[in-house]
């Protein structure tokens, strides 16, 4: 009887093996640049931070000068181009990162300031900070 | 179904520290010539000091740290906190001393080259 009771916990116990390591599986994948059906483009993060909104973007690899950002009202675009930057003259034994581009748009929660936009490019995270409009801000409410 | 198998929670399994951080295999590009081998590997949002490129016993291992500051609200989230990890076998040939690493634009590059015995050479043929 005790025999049996180990077979439970032995299959038990890789079934908890095998939740924990596809425990956010999907959510800390870096992103494929080649291959699958469809090119989902790079990672991106959004944030409301008040009054306005935050948005990170995964571009390793990719110049300022190979990236586009186009606002138009709460429409955000952002596209780019990744060149390879292997040199000549080498055997590739193996090459995950690709020659790729890539365009991604949102409908962002709320309307942005297009005139008050910043976008810095630092360590291959690219951060756009968007005021939101006026209306569109919060305001706090005093009980009267 | 529920990953939490106590049947009563205790102080530490409260703390945050307990979290550990996932591990990722960075996308990586691997290329040789005669003289070295280069390795480039995308961590994208990890800085100089969080990264450690360690050789030993003929194994190549990269670890960088992604840390992030926490702004706001998230609406969503599509990449977070991770170890980017990869571990590789190193031939004999490379000279370890003569490694070189670079992060920049959240690509880590490293040159690793051959060791002078190891370069090719042409025997010459002598005549007689």
């Amino acid at each position: 009887m005790w025999t049996r009771v180990n077979e439970f916990d032995r299959m038990f116990k890789t079934m908890d093996m095998l939740q924990s390591l596809f425990h956010n599986y999907g959510l800390y994948r870096p992103t494929a640049s080649r291959g699958g059906v469809a090119e989902v483009g790079p990672r991106t993060n959004l944030y409301d931070v008040g009054d306005r909104l935050e948005i990170r973007v995964e571009v390793p690899g990719i110049a300022k000068d190979n990236l586009s950002i186009k606002i138009q009202g709460s429409y955000l675009e952002i596209s780019g181009t990744r060149k390879t930057d292997t040199p000549e003259g080498y055997k590739a034994h193996r090459i995950e990162r690709g020659e790729t581009s890539f365009t991604r748009s949102f409908t962002l929660p709320s309307d942005v300031e297009s005139a008050g936009v910043e976008a810095a490019l630092k360590d291959g995270i690219l951060t756009l900070r968007l005021p939101k409009v006026e209306k569109a801000k919060p305001i706090q409410i005093a009980i009267g | 179904m529920n990953e939490q198998k106590e049947l009563t929670v205790s102080e530490e399994s409260l703390s945050a520290q307990n979290r550990q951080l996932p591990t990722v295999a960075p996308f990586v590009d691997i290329l040789e010539n005669e003289d070295e081998i280069l390795l480039y590997a995308d961590m994208p949002g990890v800085s100089r000091d969080d990264v450690t490129v360690n050789i030993e016993n003929g194994r190549l291992a990269l670890s960088g740290v992604r840390k992030m500051k926490t702004a706001g609200v998230a609406g969503w989230e599509e990449f977070g906190e991770v170890e980017f990890r990869r571990t590789f076998s190193v031939p004999q040939t490379i000279s370890i001393g003569k490694v070189n690493a670079e992060l920049k634009e959240g690509v880590l590059r490293l040159r690793l080259p051959k060791s002078e015995s190891a370069k090719p050479r042409q025997i010459e043929i002598k005549a007689g």
